[in-house]
């Protein structure tokens, strides 16, 4: 791992686990409703705490949410060019497709970030959180590593696919 | 498997069957169609009156276009040349309605040899074109060099429609002929990756000293000059998508009647190997995002706080015990 991401991580994870102090709470507004209050429209402000915001550089960010059951962690993964982009494009739809296994991944992430995660009381309640933690941690770890390893493929494919095309031509 | 063959699997097998039946005395009936890249079908028939003799008919895009590259009509007899030493493959005279040429087999005569010859057929309708450049050049080679040091360029170019908006030119001159295809990318994604492979094609003859005498490979989104005075015939909305590509040919890599083949089963295969490629490479991406999502599942799973293990713990073995249907009993 790099110098500057261990910081960065750390500092994700310190705040990730400051964040993770979630309570039951039914809704003020609907009789017998129990909602993520940092997804609805909120008109409480006492339900919404200040939000977190941990910054690697401008394209590497992590936007942490927090309200009192719930909390919303959006990631912005690095995407240095066109190929980057795709990749990141692609594998992030790829997880959200999948998003009922993986419990607490949100299905759209919200504007101007890559990917988000939802997690909720319930979660913390039949979770550890630690383990939450680690797990986004990991996950911001591993999807860095599996993109540039994609994209490495990529070039050492299309560099050997085009060797041994113009191999054919030599006599 | 790395490199696309020049000759059509399922026709040369199906060719095969048919001449293992003959043999044993039980010619097959047949009638199956196979197709093969850029919109090629095939068509192998038994004659109605006569099981033996086979008719093995092509319809591709690319005909028209290449029979356009002849003012003399020279594709026919090309064809015929081309099968002429193929024991038991002879042209057809008719042609079969919905297809563009027709061969006629006798599987009497035939051998492996005129099956792989057969098997062929589009890349020789193919590289009829190539031929006519081929042609050319050794005439313009024979041309006095001019002064000033430039090449002669051939005033004709030909134009090969292969698929519904893409097509490939060839024009000679006295020391190269240069091969240019045109592609187009359908999906954004494509565009990309085909960005990728295309600097790759560029850069490595430079990079790798074992190749270098392969033919040099330009790319780029205009049109190069060679096509200036062509006129077009294309769809304006994809042209952000088309790509260029320029293949040089020196006379090193036709100057014998094995080497033109194989330069030219090679170049008629470039745009499918290249496209193939790319398809190769998002699946192989997609199948890696497959595993990782697993492995991802997996360290969340970790999280989860389960149940039972956790009564396991808590309670000693000598308080429960479980009968024989997993029930358990606490006492």
């Amino acid at each position: 791992m790099s110098q500057s991401l261990r910081p960065y991580l750390t500092a994700v994870r310190y705040s990730l686990e400051a964040a993770l102090t979630l309570s039951n709470f039914s809704s003020q507004e609907v009789e017998r409703h129990n909602r993520p209050e940092i997804e609805v429209g909120n008109t409480s402000a006492e339900l919404l705490l200040q939000p977190m915001h941990v910054s690697r550089n401008e394209n590497e960010q992590v936007l942490i949410e927090t309200s009192v059951n719930s909390v919303r962690v959006n990631i912005k993964v690095k995407q240095a060019d066109e190929i980057e982009q795709i990749l990141v494009h692609k594998f992030t739809r790829f997880l959200e497709q999948r998003a009922e296994s993986f419990h607490i991944l949100r299905r759209t992430p919200i504007a101007g970030y890559s990917i988000s995660f939802l997690i909720t009381n319930k979660h913390t309640e039949t979770m550890k959180t630690s383990k939450l933690v680690d797990f986004i941690i990991e996950f911001m770890e591993e999807v860095d590593k599996e993109i540039s390893e994609m994209k490495l493929f990529l070039n050492a494919r299309a560099r050997f696919v085009a060797e041994a095309y113009l191999g054919e031509f030599v006599y | 498997m790395l490199h696309l063959r020049s000759h059509n699997l399922l026709i040369q097998k199906t060719l095969s069957e048919a001449y293992e039946a003959n043999e044993k005395g039980a010619p097959l009936t047949l009638d199956r169609i196979v197709s093969d890249f850029d919109y090629t079908t095939f068509h192998i028939t038994n004659t109605p009156d006569n099981k033996v003799i086979l008719w093995v008919s092509i319809r591709t895009k690319a005909w028209q276009s290449v029979l356009q590259c002849d003012p003399n009509n020279g594709l026919v007899s090309f064809l015929q040349s081309k099968y002429a030493n193929a024991a038991g493959v002879s042209v057809s005279n008719n042609t079969e309605p919905g297809y563009d040429f027709t061969l006629q087999i006798d599987l009497n005569a035939l051998n492996q040899d005129s099956i792989v010859q057969v098997s062929l057929l589009k890349t020789m309708v193919l590289s009829f074109p190539f031929h006519l450049a081929f042609q050319e050049f050794a005439q313009l080679c024979t041309l006095p060099i001019p002064e000033d040091g430039s090449s002669i360029d051939s005033k004709t170019l030909y134009a090969i429609q292969h698929r519904d908006d893409e097509q490939f030119f060839i024009k000679a001159s006295n020391d190269r002929i240069t091969v240019i295809f045109e592609t187009v990318f359908q999906d954004e994604t494509d565009k990309v990756l085909g960005k990728v492979f295309l600097q790759e094609f560029v850069d490595a003859r430079k990079r790798n000293r074992s190749i270098q005498s392969a033919p040099q490979v330009l790319v780029s989104h205009e049109p190069p000059l060679e096509l200036q005075n062509q006129k077009t015939t294309r769809n304006v909305q994809a042209d952000s998508s088309r790509r260029f590509i320029t293949f040089v040919l020196f006379p090193r890599h036709f100057q014998t009647e094995e080497l033109q083949f194989s330069s030219v089963s090679q170049l008629t295969l470039f745009r499918n190997y290249f496209h193939y490629h790319i398809k190769c490479s998002k699946a192989y991406m997609h199948s890696r995002m497959r595993f990782r999502v697993d492995t991802f599942v997996k360290v969340l799973n970790r999280a989860k706080v389960d149940d039972e293990e956790e009564d396991n713990e808590s309670e000693t073995q000598q308080h429960t015990r479980r009968t024989i249907t997993g029930r358990k009993m606490v006492y």
